[in-house]
Formats: C-alpha cells, structure tokens, sequence
C-alpha cells in the first residue's frame, strides 16, 4: 500500500473517532421526557441515604441516580446533585449502585452509568438522563417542577 | 447492598488521559505500520509493547503505571491542582479492555489472521483517542453492559 493512501487511512480514522467522540460529547447528559413513566418503588431498588433506607419522594423533585463500580462520572454526577440538594431543600437526590442490582439495570434497561431517573413528588418517571449530567440540565429539570 | 467496599486513593484524572494520549498515538502509528505487508511485522512489534503496557496498567493500575509515573515526574508539576479526584479502578478498568482488544489482533496476527490486527489497533485507538480527548470513561459506557450479558461475573 502507497504511503499517501495509509496516510489518507489513518487521517479517516482519526476524523470517525473525532466525530463519534463530538456526537457522543453533544448526546451525553441530555434530558429525555418519559411519557406514562412508571412509579417508583423505594423499596424495591432498596434506596439508602445517609445510612438509612429512603421511603419518602422529594417534595418538588427526586433525582433517582443509578451508579455503578468504576465509573469517574458517576461521582461527578453525585457531586453535582449534592450541591443542589443543599440549596434546594425540596429536591431529593439518591443514588443506587447498580454493580450487583442487575436486575435493576435490566429493568430500567440501563447500559450505561450514570443514568438519573427524574422524578416527580409522587415518585412517577418524568424523564431520563443517561450520562454525565450537566448543571444546565439539572437547572432546566428543575425549572420544569416550579411550584 | 454492598457499598461498604473501601475506594481506594483518589488519582489526578488527568494522569490516565495523559496516559491514553500516548498510547492513542502508538496505536496510530500501529495501524498505519500494519497497513503495509513490509512494515507489518513492526507493527506486530509495537502491538506487542502496548499489549504489555495495558497488562501493567491493568494489574498495577494507572499510578503505578510507567506514564503514570512520567506524568507525575514531568507533567503534573507544570499543571494547576485537579478540582477533583478519581477513582483509579476505573482507568485500570478501561486499562483491562484496552489489554484484551490489543490481544486478541496479536493472537488472530500470529494464527495467521493478519487484517485483525489492524482492526484491533483501530479499535483500540478509538478508546484511547476519546479517552485522552473527550473523556470518555469505558468503565461508566461498557461495564454494566458487560456485566448484564454476563460477560463479566462478579467477583
């Protein structure tokens, strides 16, 4: 093979690795409306905040994030929704680690981590959001349940 | 749940980026050696390093990892201080399936089966390239997926 033309090869995989990195860049940590979103049952995914078992929805909006072994992004993630929390005293944010619930991650079809379920009050599925989340869409989220 | 599992020390997230910009580089140069019947065998060569460099790292894990070390050595102390942490099993994570693509093109090279290494490096390439340039994590794209069609058992 003439060095021009293995050149030319090596630049096309550059450029699909380019592109599927600025498609996968502008798909990540968007929002996407579920429509008749199914309730969630607290005490099947077994939520747990600060040691204790979560029975109660946020009063506005319940972040519901599934997390999993090895993911940087998913603390990210975490972070992110923690400082809301503290700012918001009617957002709620868990977070349930998905490593050994794969029976979750079947359910919720979930291929990637993290993937945030939103939430409305009475715990029904408004929303996804697969990927890292980005604070424009959490503020957006949240515009969305203004009381 | 088992969440009680300790994490170990956080790392500079930019250390394993640094990381897989080298190896993306190497992997380039990979393919456009395999692209040629005379420059093929260098590119098995080469292959041959980077297989074992992925092993390293995804035994020792990134810090331990030569880059690892050359990134702290030369490049860390040139850069501000990392807004966060991470956790280094999931580079070491990504390290793993960066292992197992680069062998199995030197497995299907050396049965005979020379186009797989090409499609190996490119393969590995498009991970490394998205890692070091987008960071892009393997371990929160592939690793329930893996998990769910039972390609990894939990430990």
């Amino acid at each position: 093979m003439s060095p021009e033309l293995r050149i030319i090869l090596v630049l096309a995989l550059l450029a699909v690795a380019t592109a599927a990195g600025l498609l996968w860049k502008t798909k990540t940590g968007r929002s996407k409306q579920v429509s008749g979103g199914e309730v969630i049952d607290l005490a099947e995914i077994a939520a747990v905040k600060d040691g204790k078992p979560v029975t109660r929805f946020g009063k506005r909006v319940t972040f519901l994030q599934f997390s999993s072994e090895f993911c940087t992004q998913c603390r990210q993630t975490a972070r992110l929704f923690d400082e809301l929390e503290q700012v918001h005293s009617d957002v709620l944010h868990i977070e349930v680690d998905i490593t050994n619930r794969l029976d979750l991650a079947s359910k919720f079809n979930i291929l990637q981590t993290p993937t945030t379920l939103v939430l409305d009050s009475k715990g029904r599925v408004t929303s996804r959001i697969g990927g890292a989340v980005k604070a424009q869409t959490i503020q957006n989220e949240l515009g969305s349940f203004e009381i | 749940m088992s969440e009680s599992k300790k994490s170990p020390a956080g790392i500079d997230p930019r250390g394993p980026r640094f990381g897989a910009a080298i190896t993306s580089v190497l992997l380039l140069v990979t393919v456009f050696l395999a692209l040629d019947a005379a420059t093929l065998p260098a590119a098995f060569a080469l292959l041959i390093a980077i297989t074992a460099l992925f092993l390293w790292g995804a035994i020792f894990g990134p810090a331990k990892h030569p880059y690892g070390f050359i990134f702290k050595k030369l490049v860390r102390p040139a850069l501000k201080a990392p807004t966060e942490l991470e956790d280094p099993r999931a580079p070491q994570f990504a390290q793993g399936v960066g292992f197992f693509v680069a062998a199995v093109g030197l497995v299907l090279y050396a049965v005979g089966i020379e186009d797989g290494l090409v499609y190996a490096a490119a393969a590995a390439f498009v991970a490394a390239f998205l890692n070091a340039v987008f960071a892009f994590c393997l371990g929160c794209q592939i690793y329930i997926g893996l998990k769910r069609v039972g390609v990894i058992r939990s430990a």
